[in-house]
């Protein structure tokens, strides 16, 4: 379970070379918006060659390749390294994830798994159907795009993204894969960044996409849980093992899978804080 | 004594002649206009066999170069070198006539005689009528002015040479009662050369990476705790690791007894919020640690003797807990050069670098792992600057090496879960991503030597390849 996900652009050698170095608990591997038409080809041939010769020790990796609508995606798709855990499929709907299943099988590959970024109106109102697809391990808000499809002001608050970010956790969490909170975008601004990654805890995120390897740290801090969560499904998870139970009560509560499931979640999550400390 | 104009009536007056040993500080850096306006009357007159002991030479410092290339130089005894002098000694140089000390192994040398000074020309931004000095006042203010102090006591000669004269200088650094005589010119350097605006952090997610892992090491090892004391460089990674501490010690209301060395206004932040009792400045690197100096009685210029010379016991690094430091190459030893580039170019020297890794309970050396495609750590370095013996911690975006003589380190980073690595696994590391650089033996002529502290031979600097 990834805390923190970092956006590195695919035709930055020093960045490609030194993505391992970052603490992020995923990559994804840029070939979208931050290339510039022109050096897309370079982005595939040095993610490519650099994956060949030093991918076995990198974290999980994933490629955001381009829409399903534009004449980049098909190339990227014929060219996808094999090693990587799955693509970031822009501005995902249903109609995305028909086409994008559909050039596979004419392309006689399987299909990766995705993470689906959902950055227009309509994704939203698709978002459960969306998150339902098997091919589908994540749900990533993209919220920059999003504000500007909707036509509102980016504020502090973040009012505009809001409903999307409780449509988005909630589907996540109904078909059980992770929620991913959209980049904060101002790359100094340490305090914006806190308290935004505060408002993605609030919202119940699992982790959080980033576009500067300096924002990395500050998440993986913020999403690591607090001792007292961690003391209480500590205890939940020994009565569960003591007696072998899905459903007990516990300091008067009751506990049932899907708190327990919540519980050793939670767990996994502390472990790899610690072993990051 | 007298107050003068004229350069040439101060070299008349206190016989400057062939064979002079002549020496400069640095506190006006890249702009300096004292050394170029002395060493151009020596070349008026046509001297030889000059001794020169400036204790730093910069890129302003051209006509040294000339003097140089003219075959007037008997000897150039400094801490550091850069621009085109350091070009000079690379290529064109014949002559083993280079001696690079640290900044305490000069205030000794100076001191027991090894430096012998025949007369010090002491940039001095203000005098008053007693002749007293300071680096406060004046368009030249450069702050402390520590690496003058030496050669004021024990200089033959000492000449003040200022584009300021006061009526009285509340407190003085230099006492009148040592100074010869005063050399009034218009301008004694560039205030853009001597001190920058505010120095940069470092925002460089390499650096960043770095620093998190020292501060993570120093909380391992028990460092910051109240009343420890801290040095580091000016280099936006040490800056950064000062302004983590700065977090650090604020949230947990730790406080340090001195921080010492180079000031900045980054430091002089934590003496005013009072995280800091006492800042020691040898030298000030910014316009905020200049007007600190000027507000802040605790805020004190010390001279290189009292910072760093092993032969003084008060010296302020003998009570030094900690001090981050940088590398152009670190070798499997853990000697460290600041000296030198692999093709032997000078590209700068100790400085404070030997004194404090020597003297400092611990020495943390911070650099990337790989830098301009070239791994940073060597099986054998080009220069010795530092020996590895008084090198502690090496740390990169890649991981920590810890010197093997260091057990107890060693044993407590790894009970607190830092990915602690041997300096060849790091280098095997580099090698993956860079293959292994050629071979750069040696095969040019000696210019000269690195000396340590103490006076002894350390290495040998070599003409570029």
């Amino acid at each position: 379970m990834a805390r923190s996900y970092l956006f590195i652009p695919g035709d930055v050698p020093r960045m490609l070379q030194n993505m391992d170095v970052f603490d992020a608990d995923a990559l994804i591997v840029d070939f979208e918006d931050a290339i510039a038409d022109t050096a897309k080809d370079e982005a595939r041939d040095l993610t490519r060659a650099f994956l060949t010769k030093h991918g076995k020790n990198v974290p999980p990796l994933y490629i955001r390749i381009n829409a399903v609508d534009t004449s980049a995606f098909a190339t990227d798709v014929a060219s996808l390294p094999t090693d990587v855990a799955g693509v970031v499929l822009p501005k995902t709907d249903l109609n995305a994830l028909a086409r994008f299943r559909a050039t596979h099988e004419e392309m006689k590959k399987a299909p990766p798994k995705i993470i689906a970024l959902i950055e227009t109106p309509r994704a939203l109102f698709d978002v459960l159907a969306i998150a339902d697809d098997p091919l589908v391990v994540g749900l990533m808000l993209g919220g920059e795009d999003l504000t500007s499809a909707i036509g509102a002001e980016r504020t502090a608050a973040r009012t505009e993204i809001a409903t999307a970010r409780g449509l988005i956790v909630l589907a996540a969490a109904a078909a059980e894969i992770d929620a991913i909170d959209t980049p904060y975008p101002v790359v100094d601004d340490i305090t914006g960044l806190m308290r935004d990654i505060d408002q993605s805890r609030a919202f119940g995120f699992d982790a959080k996409a980033c576009i500067h390897p300096n924002h990395v740290d500050a998440i993986n801090r913020a999403f690591v849980p607090s001792a007292t969560a961690i003391d209480e499904a500590e205890r939940i998870v020994a009565m569960h093992e003591k007696t072998k139970s899905m459903r007990f009560s516990l300091d008067g509560k009751m506990v049932d899978k899907p708190i327990i499931t919540r519980a050793k979640a939670l767990l996994k999550r502390a472990k790899q804080g610690a072993d990051d400390a | 004594m007298k107050t003068t104009t004229d350069i040439a009536a101060i070299f008349d007056d206190f016989n400057v002649k062939d064979g002079a040993s002549i020496s400069f500080h640095h506190h006006l850096r890249n702009g300096d206009a004292v050394q170029n306006h002395v060493l151009d009357e020596a070349r008026r007159r046509k001297l030889k066999n000059l001794r020169l002991y400036p204790s730093a030479v910069f890129p302003v410092h051209r006509v040294l170069k000339t003097l140089l290339e003219e075959g007037a130089v008997a000897s150039l005894t400094t801490n550091y070198l850069n621009g085109p002098v350091a070009e000079y000694f690379a290529k064109e140089a014949s002559g083993d006539i280079l001696r690079m000390q640290s900044h305490g192994g000069r205030a000794r040398a100076v001191i027991e005689g090894d430096n012998p000074i025949d007369i010090a020309f002491v940039a001095a931004p203000a005098v008053d009528a007693q002749k007293n000095a300071s680096g406060l006042e004046g368009p030249a203010a450069c702050g402390s002015l520590g690496y003058a102090m030496e050669d004021v006591k024990h200089a033959k000669h000492v000449v003040l040479v200022t584009d300021t004269l006061v009526d009285h200088l509340e407190n003085p650094q230099i006492d009148g009662t040592d100074v010869d005589a005063v050399l009034v010119l218009d301008s004694i350097g560039d205030p853009k050369g001597i001190t920058s605006g505010t120095l940069s952090l470092t925002r460089d997610p390499i650096g960043m990476k770095i620093a998190r892992s020292a501060m993570r090491l120093l909380d391992a090892l028990g460092v910051i705790k109240e009343g420890f004391s801290f040095q580091s460089g000016a280099g936006g990674v040490s800056l950064r690791v000062v302004d983590m501490l700065n977090e650090k010690m604020t949230r947990d209301r730790i406080h340090a007894s001195f921080f010492s060395g180079g000031i900045t206004g980054h430091h002089v932040k934590m003496l005013e919020a009072g995280l800091v009792e006492t800042l020691y400045d040898v030298q000030c690197f910014d316009l905020e640690a200049i007007a600190s100096l000027r507000r802040n009685a605790s805020h004190i210029a010390i001279s290189a003797d009292r910072y760093a010379n092993p032969n003084n016991p008060d010296r302020v690094i003998a009570d030094l807990d900690c001090v981050i430091l940088g590398a152009t190459e670190i070798d499997l030893d853990f000697n460290v050069n600041v000296t030198t580039d692999s093709h032997n170019t000078i590209i700068g020297g100790s400085g404070g670098h030997s004194d404090t890794a020597e003297d400092a309970k611990l020495s943390l050396i911070v650099t990337p792992l790989i830098k301009g495609r070239i791994p940073v750590i060597k099986e054998r370095v080009t220069t010795i600057t530092t020996p590895g013996k008084t090198v502690d911690v090496l740390i990169t975006e890649r991981g920590i090496a810890i010197n093997p003589a260091r057990q107890g380190i060693i044993e407590t980073a790894q009970k607190a879960g830092l990915h602690v690595d041997t300096i060849e696994g790091l280098m095997a590391i580099a090698h993956t991503l860079t293959g292994v650089p050629a071979s750069t033996a040696r095969k040019t002529h000696p210019i000269g030597f690195v000396e340590s502290r103490r006076g002894e031979r350390l290495d040998t600097l070599h003409a570029k390849e």
